[in-house]
Protein backbone atom coordinates (compact mmCIF):
# COMPACT_ATOMS: atom_id res chain seq x y z
CA UNK A 1 0.00 0.00 0.00
CA UNK A 2 1.00 3.37 -1.16
CA UNK A 3 0.27 7.17 -0.02
CA UNK A 4 -3.30 7.69 -0.51
CA UNK A 5 -4.79 9.91 -3.04
CA UNK A 6 -7.49 10.92 -0.94
CA UNK A 7 -7.51 14.54 -1.03
CA UNK A 8 -10.09 15.20 2.05
CA UNK A 9 -7.71 12.80 4.34
CA UNK A 10 -4.54 14.18 3.00
CA UNK A 11 -5.55 17.86 3.61
CA UNK A 12 -6.10 16.96 7.86
CA UNK A 13 -3.45 17.21 10.75
CA UNK A 14 -2.37 14.15 12.33
CA UNK A 15 -0.50 13.08 15.72
CA UNK A 16 2.14 10.84 15.23
CA UNK A 17 2.57 10.58 18.90
CA UNK A 18 3.32 12.09 22.09
CA UNK A 19 6.59 14.36 21.97
CA UNK A 20 7.77 12.47 24.75
CA UNK A 21 8.11 9.53 22.48
CA UNK A 22 10.66 10.75 19.99
CA UNK A 23 14.12 11.04 21.47
CA UNK A 24 16.73 13.54 21.10
CA UNK A 25 18.83 12.73 17.79
CA UNK A 26 17.55 9.18 17.31
CA UNK A 27 15.34 8.42 14.11
CA UNK A 28 11.82 7.08 14.43
CA UNK A 29 9.73 5.55 11.61
CA UNK A 30 6.28 5.63 11.57
CA UNK A 31 3.37 5.21 9.26
CA UNK A 32 0.68 7.56 7.97
CA UNK A 33 -2.40 7.15 5.44
CA UNK A 34 -0.42 4.45 3.89
CA UNK A 35 3.12 6.25 3.58
CA UNK A 36 6.54 5.53 5.61
CA UNK A 37 7.31 8.36 7.50
CA UNK A 38 10.91 9.25 9.33
CA UNK A 39 10.50 11.36 12.09
CA UNK A 40 14.33 13.11 13.63
CA UNK A 41 14.06 14.82 16.99
CA UNK A 42 16.65 17.60 16.95
CA UNK A 43 17.32 19.85 20.18
CA UNK A 44 14.46 22.32 19.52
CA UNK A 45 13.05 21.17 16.35
CA UNK A 46 11.42 18.17 14.99
CA UNK A 47 11.89 16.96 11.31
CA UNK A 48 9.40 14.89 9.51
CA UNK A 49 10.04 13.77 6.04
CA UNK A 50 8.38 11.01 3.75
CA UNK A 51 9.94 10.22 0.22
CA UNK A 52 12.90 12.76 0.57
CA UNK A 53 9.84 15.68 1.30
CA UNK A 54 9.65 17.46 4.23
CA UNK A 55 6.24 17.59 5.91
CA UNK A 56 4.79 20.49 7.91
CA UNK A 57 5.16 20.04 11.86
CA UNK A 58 3.04 21.37 14.80
CA UNK A 59 4.10 20.58 18.58
CA UNK A 60 0.39 21.52 19.64
CA UNK A 61 -1.15 20.07 22.79
CA UNK A 62 2.58 17.93 24.13
CA UNK A 63 2.00 15.79 20.73
CA UNK A 64 3.66 16.13 17.26
CA UNK A 65 1.33 16.98 14.49
CA UNK A 66 1.87 16.05 10.68
CA UNK A 67 -0.03 16.69 7.29
CA UNK A 68 0.87 15.55 3.85
CA UNK A 69 -1.28 18.12 2.01
CA UNK A 70 -2.59 21.84 2.73
CA UNK A 71 -5.57 21.56 5.83
CA UNK A 72 -7.66 24.41 5.48
CA UNK A 73 -8.06 25.42 9.02
CA UNK A 74 -4.98 25.25 11.44
CA UNK A 75 -4.87 23.09 14.53
CA UNK A 76 -7.93 22.93 16.80
CA UNK A 77 -8.50 24.85 20.11
CA UNK A 78 -8.22 23.26 23.37
CA UNK A 79 -8.52 25.88 25.67
CA UNK A 80 -8.45 23.26 28.44
CA UNK A 81 -4.21 22.99 28.11
CA UNK A 82 -3.68 26.74 29.67
CA UNK A 83 -5.59 25.95 32.87
CA UNK A 84 -2.50 25.22 35.01
CA UNK A 85 -4.32 22.64 37.31
CA UNK A 86 -4.91 20.03 34.78
CA UNK A 87 -2.50 16.84 34.96
CA UNK A 88 -1.26 16.23 31.24
CA UNK A 89 -1.59 11.89 31.18
CA UNK A 90 -0.35 10.24 27.70
CA UNK A 91 -1.74 6.86 27.45
CA UNK A 92 -0.77 5.40 24.22
CA UNK A 93 0.45 4.09 21.64
CA UNK A 94 -2.14 1.28 20.60
CA UNK A 95 -2.06 -0.21 17.46
CA UNK A 96 -5.78 -1.49 16.11
CA UNK A 97 -6.02 -3.82 13.31
CA UNK A 98 -9.11 -1.72 12.23
CA UNK A 99 -9.98 1.94 10.61
CA UNK A 100 -9.58 4.75 12.70
CA UNK A 101 -13.14 6.03 11.48
CA UNK A 102 -14.71 2.74 13.59
CA UNK A 103 -12.08 4.05 16.72
CA UNK A 104 -13.87 7.66 16.61
CA UNK A 105 -17.13 6.21 15.72
CA UNK A 106 -16.57 3.65 18.89
CA UNK A 107 -15.01 6.71 20.91
CA UNK A 108 -18.43 8.69 20.82
CA UNK A 109 -20.51 5.28 21.81
CA UNK A 110 -22.29 5.10 25.19
CA UNK A 111 -24.13 2.78 24.33
CA UNK A 112 -21.45 -0.29 24.85
CA UNK A 113 -20.58 0.98 28.17
CA UNK A 114 -22.21 -1.69 30.17
CA UNK A 115 -21.72 -4.40 27.83
CA UNK A 116 -17.52 -3.80 26.71
CA UNK A 117 -16.53 -2.02 30.08
CA UNK A 118 -19.01 -4.18 32.53
CA UNK A 119 -19.29 -2.95 36.15
CA UNK A 120 -16.62 0.29 35.45
CA UNK A 121 -17.96 2.66 32.48
CA UNK A 122 -21.55 0.93 32.80
CA UNK A 123 -23.95 -1.37 34.34
CA UNK A 124 -25.97 -4.23 32.90
CA UNK A 125 -28.86 -3.09 35.14
CA UNK A 126 -28.62 0.43 33.51
CA UNK A 127 -28.00 0.18 29.74
CA UNK A 128 -30.76 2.97 28.94
CA UNK A 129 -29.25 5.55 26.40
CA UNK A 130 -31.20 9.36 27.50
CA UNK A 131 -31.76 11.21 24.34
CA UNK A 132 -28.84 13.39 23.76
CA UNK A 133 -28.09 16.18 20.97
CA UNK A 134 -25.71 16.18 18.21
CA UNK A 135 -25.02 19.13 16.24
CA UNK A 136 -22.58 20.16 13.36
CA UNK A 137 -20.87 23.76 13.99
CA UNK A 138 -20.18 24.97 10.93
CA UNK A 139 -18.20 28.15 12.35
CA UNK A 140 -15.06 25.68 13.76
CA UNK A 141 -16.45 22.74 12.16
CA UNK A 142 -16.49 20.55 14.34
CA UNK A 143 -19.27 18.12 15.28
CA UNK A 144 -20.76 18.24 19.04
CA UNK A 145 -22.67 15.47 20.99
CA UNK A 146 -24.21 17.49 24.13
CA UNK A 147 -26.67 16.82 27.43
CA UNK A 148 -25.13 12.95 27.24
CA UNK A 149 -25.89 11.35 30.68
CA UNK A 150 -25.05 7.61 31.37
CA UNK A 151 -25.10 5.85 35.06
CA UNK A 152 -21.39 4.44 35.82
CA UNK A 153 -20.26 1.99 38.46
CA UNK A 154 -16.69 2.95 38.19
CA UNK A 155 -16.68 6.36 36.03
CA UNK A 156 -12.88 7.32 36.18
CA UNK A 157 -9.70 6.16 38.66
CA UNK A 158 -10.68 8.09 41.49
CA UNK A 159 -14.22 7.09 41.62
CA UNK A 160 -15.34 5.22 44.29
CA UNK A 161 -19.01 4.83 44.06
CA UNK A 162 -21.43 4.65 41.08
CA UNK A 163 -22.37 8.04 39.50
CA UNK A 164 -24.76 9.30 36.67
CA UNK A 165 -21.62 11.01 34.79
CA UNK A 166 -22.59 14.06 32.54
CA UNK A 167 -20.79 13.95 29.11
CA UNK A 168 -20.04 15.82 25.62
CA UNK A 169 -18.10 14.81 22.84
CA UNK A 170 -16.46 17.08 20.08
CA UNK A 171 -15.40 15.44 16.99
CA UNK A 172 -12.21 18.04 15.30
CA UNK A 173 -11.14 16.51 12.18
CA UNK A 174 -12.53 12.58 11.14
CA UNK A 175 -9.65 11.56 12.84
CA UNK A 176 -9.37 13.38 16.27
CA UNK A 177 -12.08 13.25 18.97
CA UNK A 178 -12.62 14.42 22.88
CA UNK A 179 -14.72 13.87 25.50
CA UNK A 180 -15.51 16.04 28.41
CA UNK A 181 -16.75 14.52 31.64
CA UNK A 182 -17.63 15.34 34.98
CA UNK A 183 -14.71 14.36 37.42
CA UNK A 184 -15.55 12.71 40.53
CA UNK A 185 -13.33 15.04 42.68
CA UNK A 186 -14.78 18.62 41.08
CA UNK A 187 -18.08 18.38 39.55
CA UNK A 188 -18.12 22.04 38.21
CA UNK A 189 -15.34 21.72 35.92
CA UNK A 190 -14.57 19.14 32.95
CA UNK A 191 -11.43 16.63 32.45
CA UNK A 192 -10.99 16.23 29.01
CA UNK A 193 -9.81 12.65 26.99
CA UNK A 194 -9.09 13.01 23.47
CA UNK A 195 -8.52 9.91 21.17
CA UNK A 196 -5.82 10.91 18.35
CA UNK A 197 -6.02 8.51 15.95
CA UNK A 198 -2.86 7.83 13.75
CA UNK A 199 -4.37 5.85 10.18
CA UNK A 200 -1.88 4.38 9.35
CA UNK A 201 -3.24 2.47 6.91
CA UNK A 202 -6.72 2.44 5.42
CA UNK A 203 -7.44 -0.97 8.92
CA UNK A 204 -4.85 -0.41 10.82
CA UNK A 205 -4.61 2.59 13.53
CA UNK A 206 -2.55 3.66 16.36
CA UNK A 207 -4.55 5.08 18.55
CA UNK A 208 -3.10 7.91 21.01
CA UNK A 209 -5.20 8.86 24.30
CA UNK A 210 -4.61 11.86 26.20
CA UNK A 211 -6.16 13.19 29.12
CA UNK A 212 -6.34 16.42 30.88
CA UNK A 213 -7.81 15.80 34.01
CA UNK A 214 -8.27 17.27 37.41
CA UNK A 215 -7.52 14.63 39.97
CA UNK A 216 -5.74 15.19 43.35
CA UNK A 217 -5.33 11.83 44.57
CA UNK A 218 -4.61 9.16 41.94
CA UNK A 219 -0.89 9.04 40.30
CA UNK A 220 -0.09 8.97 36.89
CA UNK A 221 0.67 5.34 36.57
CA UNK A 222 -3.17 4.96 38.08
CA UNK A 223 -4.82 7.22 35.51
CA UNK A 224 -3.37 6.02 32.44
CA UNK A 225 -3.64 2.36 33.71
CA UNK A 226 -7.15 2.80 34.18
CA UNK A 227 -7.42 4.58 30.50
CA UNK A 228 -5.23 1.59 29.11
CA UNK A 229 -7.43 -0.76 30.83
CA UNK A 230 -10.68 0.78 28.95
CA UNK A 231 -9.25 0.95 25.79
CA UNK A 232 -7.92 -3.16 25.47
CA UNK A 233 -11.75 -3.42 26.38
CA UNK A 234 -12.30 -1.41 23.19
CA UNK A 235 -9.62 -2.88 21.22
CA UNK A 236 -11.48 -6.17 21.27
CA UNK A 237 -14.24 -5.07 19.97
CA UNK A 238 -12.80 -3.04 17.72
CA UNK A 239 -10.93 -5.92 15.97
CA UNK A 240 -14.19 -7.87 15.58
CA UNK A 241 -16.25 -5.30 13.53
CA UNK A 242 -16.82 -6.59 10.01
CA UNK A 243 -16.19 -5.22 7.93
CA UNK A 244 -13.31 -3.23 9.35
CA UNK A 245 -13.34 -0.31 7.34
CA UNK A 246 -16.29 2.26 8.09
CA UNK A 247 -19.90 1.50 6.18
CA UNK A 248 -21.08 4.74 4.81
CA UNK A 249 -23.45 2.83 2.67
CA UNK A 250 -27.25 3.38 3.58
CA UNK A 251 -28.61 -0.03 5.33
CA UNK A 252 -25.26 -1.72 5.90
CA UNK A 253 -25.67 -1.08 9.11
CA UNK A 254 -28.93 -0.83 11.96
CA UNK A 255 -28.33 2.88 13.86
CA UNK A 256 -31.47 3.52 16.44
CA UNK A 257 -31.71 6.98 18.15
CA UNK A 258 -28.46 5.89 20.65
CA UNK A 259 -26.52 6.38 17.43
CA UNK A 260 -27.56 9.83 16.46
CA UNK A 261 -23.49 10.88 16.85
CA UNK A 262 -22.66 8.05 14.54
CA UNK A 263 -24.87 8.83 11.86
CA UNK A 264 -23.88 12.60 12.11
CA UNK A 265 -20.47 11.52 12.03
CA UNK A 266 -21.04 9.22 8.92
CA UNK A 267 -23.12 11.94 6.91
CA UNK A 268 -20.22 14.71 8.07
CA UNK A 269 -17.58 12.37 6.66
CA UNK A 270 -19.74 11.94 3.55
CA UNK A 271 -20.05 15.81 3.13
CA UNK A 272 -16.09 15.92 3.57
CA UNK A 273 -15.96 13.35 0.87
CA UNK A 274 -13.77 11.59 2.80
CA UNK A 275 -12.70 7.88 1.49
CA UNK A 276 -9.37 6.27 3.37
CA UNK A 277 -10.89 4.05 5.87
CA UNK A 278 -14.46 3.42 4.65
CA UNK A 279 -15.43 0.98 2.80
CA UNK A 280 -15.75 1.18 -1.14
CA UNK A 281 -19.41 1.68 -2.35
CA UNK A 282 -21.49 -0.02 -4.48
CA UNK A 283 -24.37 2.42 -4.37
CA UNK A 284 -23.03 5.68 -6.20
CA UNK A 285 -22.90 6.31 -10.08
CA UNK A 286 -19.61 4.78 -11.86
CA UNK A 287 -18.64 8.71 -12.34
CA UNK A 288 -18.82 9.55 -8.77
CA UNK A 289 -17.45 6.05 -7.54
CA UNK A 290 -15.29 7.15 -4.54
CA UNK A 291 -13.22 4.02 -4.88
CA UNK A 292 -12.83 3.83 -8.61
CA UNK B 1 -21.99 -22.39 -3.05
CA UNK B 2 -23.21 -26.08 -3.42
CA UNK B 3 -26.08 -26.69 -1.35
CA UNK B 4 -25.82 -28.62 1.74
CA UNK B 5 -22.27 -28.51 3.57
CA UNK B 6 -21.18 -29.80 6.66
CA UNK B 7 -19.37 -27.30 9.13
CA UNK B 8 -18.94 -29.25 12.09
CA UNK B 9 -19.50 -31.84 14.38
CA UNK B 10 -22.67 -31.16 16.80
CA UNK B 11 -20.61 -32.61 19.80
CA UNK B 12 -18.44 -29.40 19.32
CA UNK B 13 -21.09 -26.77 19.55
CA UNK B 14 -22.72 -27.78 23.11
CA UNK B 15 -25.59 -25.94 24.61
CA UNK B 16 -24.29 -22.22 25.44
CA UNK B 17 -21.83 -22.07 22.74
CA UNK B 18 -20.85 -20.25 19.73
CA UNK B 19 -18.21 -20.79 17.13
CA UNK B 20 -16.70 -19.06 14.30
CA UNK B 21 -16.22 -21.47 11.18
CA UNK B 22 -14.95 -20.03 7.82
CA UNK B 23 -16.96 -21.27 4.88
CA UNK B 24 -15.63 -20.63 1.37
CA UNK B 25 -13.90 -17.28 2.61
CA UNK B 26 -17.50 -16.06 4.40
CA UNK B 27 -17.59 -16.05 8.30
CA UNK B 28 -20.17 -17.83 9.68
CA UNK B 29 -20.80 -18.87 13.30
CA UNK B 30 -22.68 -21.48 14.91
CA UNK B 31 -24.48 -21.40 18.27
CA UNK B 32 -26.66 -23.92 20.43
CA UNK B 33 -29.82 -22.39 22.27
CA UNK B 34 -30.85 -24.13 25.46
CA UNK B 35 -33.82 -25.49 23.44
CA UNK B 36 -30.94 -27.70 21.79
CA UNK B 37 -31.15 -26.29 17.96
CA UNK B 38 -28.18 -25.70 15.93
CA UNK B 39 -28.44 -22.03 14.63
CA UNK B 40 -25.83 -20.83 12.19
CA UNK B 41 -25.66 -17.21 10.90
CA UNK B 42 -23.15 -14.70 9.61
CA UNK B 43 -20.83 -14.01 12.00
CA UNK B 44 -21.99 -10.13 11.89
CA UNK B 45 -24.35 -8.29 14.02
CA UNK B 46 -26.45 -6.08 11.73
CA UNK B 47 -26.45 -3.08 14.20
CA UNK B 48 -22.47 -2.18 13.92
CA UNK B 49 -21.21 -5.28 12.16
CA UNK B 50 -19.48 -6.97 15.37
CA UNK B 51 -18.75 -10.80 14.97
CA UNK B 52 -21.70 -12.44 17.12
CA UNK B 53 -19.56 -15.39 17.55
CA UNK B 54 -17.95 -13.01 20.53
CA UNK B 55 -21.08 -12.94 21.78
CA UNK B 56 -22.82 -14.84 24.37
CA UNK B 57 -26.19 -17.21 24.57
CA UNK B 58 -28.50 -17.11 27.63
CA UNK B 59 -31.36 -19.49 27.35
CA UNK B 60 -32.86 -19.41 23.70
CA UNK B 61 -31.17 -15.95 23.02
CA UNK B 62 -27.98 -14.56 21.61
CA UNK B 63 -26.51 -11.33 22.53
CA UNK B 64 -23.76 -9.59 20.74
CA UNK B 65 -21.04 -8.43 22.70
CA UNK B 66 -20.88 -4.99 21.75
CA UNK B 67 -24.22 -3.19 22.54
CA UNK B 68 -26.09 -6.61 24.03
CA UNK B 69 -28.83 -6.60 21.24
CA UNK B 70 -30.61 -9.89 21.95
CA UNK B 71 -31.32 -12.30 18.67
CA UNK B 72 -33.91 -15.01 19.60
CA UNK B 73 -33.82 -18.36 17.61
CA UNK B 74 -35.88 -17.09 14.54
CA UNK B 75 -32.43 -14.59 14.40
CA UNK B 76 -35.32 -11.47 14.91
CA UNK B 77 -33.39 -8.89 17.09
CA UNK B 78 -36.23 -9.57 20.98
CA UNK B 79 -34.41 -6.34 23.06
CA UNK B 80 -32.10 -3.55 22.02
CA UNK B 81 -30.81 -2.39 25.81
CA UNK B 82 -30.16 0.99 24.53
CA UNK B 83 -33.76 1.24 24.38
CA UNK B 84 -35.61 -0.77 26.75
CA UNK B 85 -39.84 0.39 26.13
CA UNK B 86 -38.63 -0.05 22.29
CA UNK B 87 -40.53 -3.02 20.15
CA UNK B 88 -37.89 -4.03 18.15
CA UNK B 89 -39.20 -3.67 14.42
CA UNK B 90 -38.99 -7.00 12.79
CA UNK B 91 -37.06 -5.90 10.43
CA UNK B 92 -33.90 -6.06 12.54
CA UNK B 93 -32.54 -9.41 11.98
CA UNK B 94 -29.07 -11.65 11.63
CA UNK B 95 -28.79 -13.13 8.92
CA UNK B 96 -29.47 -16.51 9.20
CA UNK B 97 -28.79 -19.42 7.07
CA UNK B 98 -30.71 -23.22 6.72
CA UNK B 99 -29.42 -25.08 9.65
CA UNK B 100 -29.64 -29.26 10.44
CA UNK B 101 -27.87 -31.71 11.94
CA UNK B 102 -27.60 -35.17 10.96
CA UNK B 103 -24.86 -38.15 10.81
CA UNK B 104 -23.44 -35.99 13.89
CA UNK B 105 -22.64 -33.08 12.11
CA UNK B 106 -23.98 -29.29 11.65
CA UNK B 107 -24.60 -28.32 8.35
CA UNK B 108 -25.90 -25.47 6.46
CA UNK B 109 -27.13 -24.28 3.55
CA UNK B 110 -27.29 -20.69 1.60
CA UNK B 111 -31.06 -21.47 -0.54
CA UNK B 112 -31.64 -25.12 1.05
CA UNK B 113 -33.75 -25.05 -2.43
CA UNK B 114 -32.75 -29.18 -1.68
CA UNK B 115 -34.17 -31.07 1.43
CA UNK B 116 -31.19 -31.36 4.12
CA UNK B 117 -29.18 -35.20 3.74
CA UNK B 118 -30.59 -37.68 6.39
CA UNK B 119 -28.05 -39.78 7.42
CA UNK B 120 -27.79 -42.19 10.91
CA UNK B 121 -26.26 -41.39 13.92
CA UNK B 122 -22.37 -41.46 13.30
CA UNK B 123 -19.99 -41.11 16.44
CA UNK B 124 -17.70 -37.99 16.22
CA UNK B 125 -14.44 -38.54 16.11
CA UNK B 126 -12.08 -35.10 15.52
CA UNK B 127 -12.18 -32.21 12.80
CA UNK B 128 -9.07 -31.00 11.80
CA UNK B 129 -7.47 -28.47 9.05
CA UNK B 130 -5.90 -28.98 6.33
CA UNK B 131 -3.82 -26.61 4.76
CA UNK B 132 -4.11 -28.15 1.39
CA UNK B 133 -6.58 -27.04 -1.63
CA UNK B 134 -10.01 -29.16 -1.24
CA UNK B 135 -9.21 -30.52 -4.63
CA UNK B 136 -6.04 -32.24 -3.75
CA UNK B 137 -7.68 -33.60 0.06
CA UNK B 138 -10.52 -35.02 -2.13
CA UNK B 139 -8.24 -36.84 -4.47
CA UNK B 140 -5.89 -38.26 -2.07
CA UNK B 141 -8.98 -39.14 -0.09
CA UNK B 142 -10.78 -40.83 -2.93
CA UNK B 143 -13.69 -38.44 -2.34
CA UNK B 144 -15.44 -36.50 -5.17
CA UNK B 145 -16.24 -32.08 -4.66
CA UNK B 146 -19.65 -32.97 -5.87
CA UNK B 147 -20.30 -34.80 -2.61
CA UNK B 148 -20.29 -33.58 0.62
CA UNK B 149 -18.94 -36.72 2.38
CA UNK B 150 -15.78 -39.02 1.81
CA UNK B 151 -16.32 -42.75 2.48
CA UNK B 152 -13.00 -43.65 4.17
CA UNK B 153 -11.68 -46.84 4.56
CA UNK B 154 -10.25 -47.64 8.18
CA UNK B 155 -9.93 -50.98 9.96
CA UNK B 156 -12.46 -52.80 8.38
CA UNK B 157 -14.89 -50.07 8.57
CA UNK B 158 -15.25 -46.76 7.14
CA UNK B 159 -15.15 -43.71 8.19
CA UNK B 160 -17.40 -41.02 7.13
CA UNK B 161 -15.60 -37.58 6.48
CA UNK B 162 -17.67 -34.31 6.11
CA UNK B 163 -15.46 -31.95 4.31
CA UNK B 164 -15.85 -28.02 4.02
CA UNK B 165 -13.86 -25.19 1.96
CA UNK B 166 -12.49 -22.76 4.49
CA UNK B 167 -10.34 -20.77 1.24
CA UNK B 168 -8.73 -22.03 -1.62
CA UNK B 169 -6.01 -23.36 0.14
CA UNK B 170 -7.34 -24.83 3.18
CA UNK B 171 -9.99 -27.51 4.12
CA UNK B 172 -11.89 -28.33 6.84
CA UNK B 173 -12.60 -32.34 7.52
CA UNK B 174 -15.44 -33.29 9.78
CA UNK B 175 -14.92 -37.31 10.72
CA UNK B 176 -17.52 -39.72 12.03
CA UNK B 177 -17.36 -43.20 12.14
CA UNK B 178 -20.06 -45.81 13.09
CA UNK B 179 -18.06 -47.84 16.08
CA UNK B 180 -14.73 -46.86 15.23
CA UNK B 181 -11.78 -47.03 17.70
CA UNK B 182 -11.80 -42.99 17.63
CA UNK B 183 -8.03 -43.16 18.91
CA UNK B 184 -6.98 -45.28 16.17
CA UNK B 185 -9.03 -43.24 13.98
CA UNK B 186 -7.66 -39.93 14.86
CA UNK B 187 -4.20 -40.74 14.76
CA UNK B 188 -4.77 -42.49 11.39
CA UNK B 189 -6.06 -39.10 10.03
CA UNK B 190 -3.50 -36.81 11.81
CA UNK B 191 -1.02 -38.79 9.59
CA UNK B 192 -3.05 -38.10 6.45
CA UNK B 193 -3.03 -34.75 7.47
CA UNK B 194 0.36 -34.29 7.73
CA UNK B 195 1.35 -36.40 4.36
CA UNK B 196 -1.31 -34.11 2.41
CA UNK B 197 0.03 -31.34 4.06
CA UNK B 198 3.49 -32.12 2.69
CA UNK B 199 2.63 -32.95 -0.60
CA UNK B 200 1.08 -29.58 -0.69
CA UNK B 201 3.77 -27.38 0.33
CA UNK B 202 6.32 -29.46 -1.96
S1 LIG C 1 -22.90 -4.34 17.05
FE1 LIG C 1 -24.09 -5.89 17.88
S2 LIG C 1 -25.26 -4.89 19.32
FE2 LIG C 1 -24.16 -3.28 18.43
FE1 LIG D 1 -15.32 1.88 24.96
Amino acid sequence: MSLTDDRAALDQWYTLGALQDFPAGAEVPSRLLGEDLTVRRLTDDVEVRAAGRALPVRTDYGHLWTSFGTPERDLFELPESREPDRRWIHCGPVRVRASGLRLVENFLDLAHFPYVHTDILGSEAHPEVARYEVEQRRDVDELWATKCEFYQPKAAAASDEGQISKYMYRVVSPFNVMLYKTPPTAPDRWDVIALFVQPADEAVSVAHAFMLVIDLTSTDAELSAFQQMIFVQDKIVLENQRPSLLPLQPGRETPTRADLSSVLYRRWLKEKQLRFGTEPRTDLQSTDLPHA
Amino acid sequence: MADWIPIALSRDVPVGITRAVIVDTREVMIWRGEDGVAQVWEDRCPHRGMRLSLGFVRGNALNCLYHGWQYGAGANCLRIPAHPDLTVPPTIRANAYAATETGGMVWMSSDSADPPPLLPALTPVITLAIEAAPERVLAALGGSTAEPLIGLPFAGGTLQLGWHRAHAAKTMLHATGAGADIAAATAHLRALRQSLEQEAAA
